[in-house]
């Protein structure tokens, strides 16, 4: 009972650390309507960020986010305008290819700069655990899951309270309609373009202590991302984080009392099952893909 | 007719001055395939810096012996599986390179062996320790390098002759662990440790398997602390083996002795990454810096130089995967090819197979005696370097110290049983 209690335990944090992962790409994919296939390289760039301001300046990388989330934003605008925007109006694929063709590009620019060396930040408390009962686990890993269940409130209000919000949904409902009413829809797409982006640098600042930083990282990451996006249902914020935790929980057990080697197996198997049975996603609507965030 | 004649004259007579010096002063082209990009970037440019100081340290010597002809690379970077083949066919086609070696990790070597193979070129592995290298019926394809069941053997052979002794447990109640990550390398020495291990009466109490992009290690970390094994045999790669030390730690997963297998835990990150955890941690890989006796006198200058070279370039000590690309290009330039009067394949075959260079030859420690479907064990083997050195070295404070087997070792083994988490 101990064990399944740990194992529990473990995969609902880890799953909130994949969920804040992913909260970038849903926004992206909720607001815009287009797949960002460079999501696990924008969290590569983060993570070196995150690095080097943890291993020059000596700061914690939690004071990190200061610095990475404004970066990722503009890093975001700059990506929107050159590379996005063009392709938002064209077919599909363009976008599609698009973003791989970045997601290469920032890879070999990282190997370029960076080399395959594995980077890494000192773990907090010199990586010893906290202990709860007949329970262990890093200090970091309890914090991502505050900062994942934080953005997810944060992310509902803004959507739901502000202007900006109001102004989001608008453009998910109805893009040519919201224009007339005076909506700067353009500039909705890059603002949340560059929120996306920003939510990678915070997620990005939370994983560094966690996991080590090489050029291919985003690769090890990306696949559970989207994997979440979709389980949650397309452009759900809340979504992503249940997602997140399902994910995170089936791994873990499915690991240890079958076999390692098959992990992925089982969250893939799940992840078939919910979309024979609910393919909207777990806290999705009906025509959702066609809907976005609301 | 006496014009003819003159003519003829002249013709031999440049065809003389021309043909003897010029066939002399053309360099052999060798292809190099190594990935210096992508996920196993780390071996391949471990290898390449070594391929080159190899190449330098030839060519200013005055090219290979007897013939004095010099070494010209011809690089390509094989990332993926697929790049291997289009890359070494690219190599093969265009540049017109009769000579391929490579390639940093076993599924790399796979592939670069089979497109060389297809277009009847020699290969020439320093790295790829996979089994099924030597084992598909391949007339080119040389391992130079130790195959996978060698690192296994010697993983299992410490366990039993120091392990045991320094645990002060008898082999029949020693709990041994296998953790091997599903690719070709982990899975060959995986299988051949647990084949190992049956024949010296080891019961392994834990045996899995896993894949080396998993995220999350609490479900093996909590399994193998279940288990409370007191040897941990695991085959991993970087990222992973960084991954595993840092769970077993925040699990409170104690082992008293650990061995890993080359790839991960030979990684010179690794330090970097889990500071002094990893002190003590045992690794089964090629040979690194052997005790200078069991080199012969010529070797370990060349060893010495090498390591300078390493160093001057790298700015630390040569890892195994550089240890051991120099000396397989070594021995290619120095044993192989001053006896091949041509240099087609079926020549450089025929004197490979004649070569029987004892251990001690090879900067590593290494010899050469390729199998020729003549090997006891598997009829089938081809090519496999029974003399490739192997060895187990140990993390120590002052670096990568040899500590198995004696003939070659540097150090005695310390910190068995390893400290428990909070006094490391």
């Amino acid at each position: 009972m101990t064990t399944f209690g740990q194992l529990v335990f473990s995969g609902l944090l880890i799953g909130c650390i994949y969920a804040l992962m992913s909260m970038g790409l849903t926004l992206i994919f909720g607001v815009l309507r287009i797949v960002n296939f460079a999501h696990g390289e924008f969290l590569m760039i983060a993570m070196y960020g995150a690095w080097a301001v943890t291993a020059f300046l000596g700061l914690n990388p939690y004071v990190a986010i200061v610095a990475v989330v404004p970066a990722m934003a503009l890093f975001g605008v700059v990506v929107h305008q050159v590379v996005i925007s063009p392709g938002v109006d064209k077919p599909h694929l363009v976008l599609v290819f698009a973003t791989m063709g970045l997601s290469i590009l920032m890879q070999n620019v990282a190997l370029m700069f960076f080399s395959a060396d594995l980077f890494d930040v000192p773990p907090m408390f010199d990586g010893q655990s906290v202990i709860i009962g007949p329970f262990f686990f890093k200090a970091e890993l309890l914090l991502g899951f505050m900062i994942a269940v934080f953005c997810t409130i944060s992310l509902r209000w803004t959507i739901n309270s502000t202007y900006l919000g109001k102004a989001i949904r608008a453009t998910v409902q109805d893009s040519e309609a919201a224009m007339l009413m005076g909506v700067p829809v353009p500039r909705i797409f890059m603002i949340a373009f560059a929120s996306g982006s920003a939510l990678v640098g915070l997620a990005a600042c939370v994983m560094m202590p966690l996991f080590s930083v090489f050029p291919t990282v985003g690769l090890n990451f990306v696949l559970i991302a989207f994997v979440i996006v979709v389980l949650g249902g397309l452009g759900s914020i809340e979504g992503a984080l249940l997602g997140g935790m399902c994910i995170g929980i089936v791994q873990s057990v499915s690991s240890y009392y079958i076999a390692p080697a098959y992990g992925q197996l089982f969250f893939f198997v799940l992840f078939l099952l919910v979309m024979i049975f609910r393919p909207e996603g777990l806290l999705g609507r009906k025509g959702e893909s066609t809907v976005g965030i609301n | 007719m006496r014009d003819s004649l003159c003519l003829s004259a002249m013709a031999a007579v440049i065809a003389l001055l021309s043909s003897g010096p010029v066939e002399a002063q053309e360099p052999i082209r060798i292809g190099i395939l190594e990935p210096v990009t992508g996920s196993a970037s780390k071996s391949g440019t471990e290898n390449w810096v070594a391929m080159q100081i190899a190449r330098d340290m030839i060519n200013d010597r005055g090219g290979i012996p007897n013939h004095g002809r010099k070494i010209e690379y011809v690089f390509a970077d094989v990332p993926t599986p697929a790049a291997a083949i289009s890359e070494t066919e690219r190599l093969i086609t265009n540049d017109g390179v009769r000579i391929t070696a490579g390639s940093g990790v076993s599924p790399l070597a796979i592939p670069v062996s089979q497109a060389a193979e297809r277009h009847g070129v020699f290969h020439w592995e320093t790295a790829g320790a996979a089994e099924i290298i030597t084992r598909r019926g391949h007339k080119y394809t040389f391992q130079v390098g130790p195959s996978a069941r060698r690192y296994a053997e010697a993983a299992v052979d410490f366990t039993v002759d120091v392990l045991t002794k320094k645990l002060g447990k008898p082999l029949a109640d020693l709990r041994v662990a296998l953790l091997w990550e599903n690719r070709a390398f982990g899975k060959s020495v995986g299988d051949n440790i647990r084949r190992y291990a049956a024949t010296k009466k080891i019961k392994l109490i834990y045996d899995e398997g896993y894949d080396q992009t998993l995220t999350d290690m609490t479900p093996i970390v909590q399994k193998l602390k279940d288990a409370k094994p007191d040897v941990l045999l695991t085959i991993s790669f970087p990222n992973d083996a960084i991954l595993f030390q840092r769970k077993a730690k925040e699990l409170d997963f104690y082992v008293a002795a650990h061995v890993g297998v080359s790839a991960g835990y030979s990684n010179p990150d690794l330090i970097n990454s889990i500071g002094n955890s990893v002190y003590g941690i045992f690794v089964s890989d090629f040979a690194v810096e052997v005790n200078p006796k069991a080199l012969a006198p010529e070797t370990r200058k060349i060893t010495a130089e090498f390591i300078k070279r390493y160093q001057a370039k790298m700015n630390r000590s040569p890892a195994g995967h550089a240890s051991m690309a120099f000396a397989g290009m070594w021995g290619l330039f120095t044993e192989l090819l001053p006896k091949a009067k041509t240099l087609d394949s079926d020549t450089l075959r025929a004197v490979a197979l004649k070569i029987d260079l004892p251990e001690g030859s090879l900067p590593n420690g290494s010899g050469i005696k390729f199998t020729n479907h003549d090997w006891k064990p598997n009829a089938k083997d081809f090519g496999q370097n029974l003399r490739a050195a192997i060895g187990v070295w140990q993390w120590q404070k002052d670096g990568h110290n040899q500590v198995y087997p004696s003939a070659l070792a540097t150090h005695e083994p310390v910190l068995v049983p390893l400290p428990k988490w909070s006094e490391r």
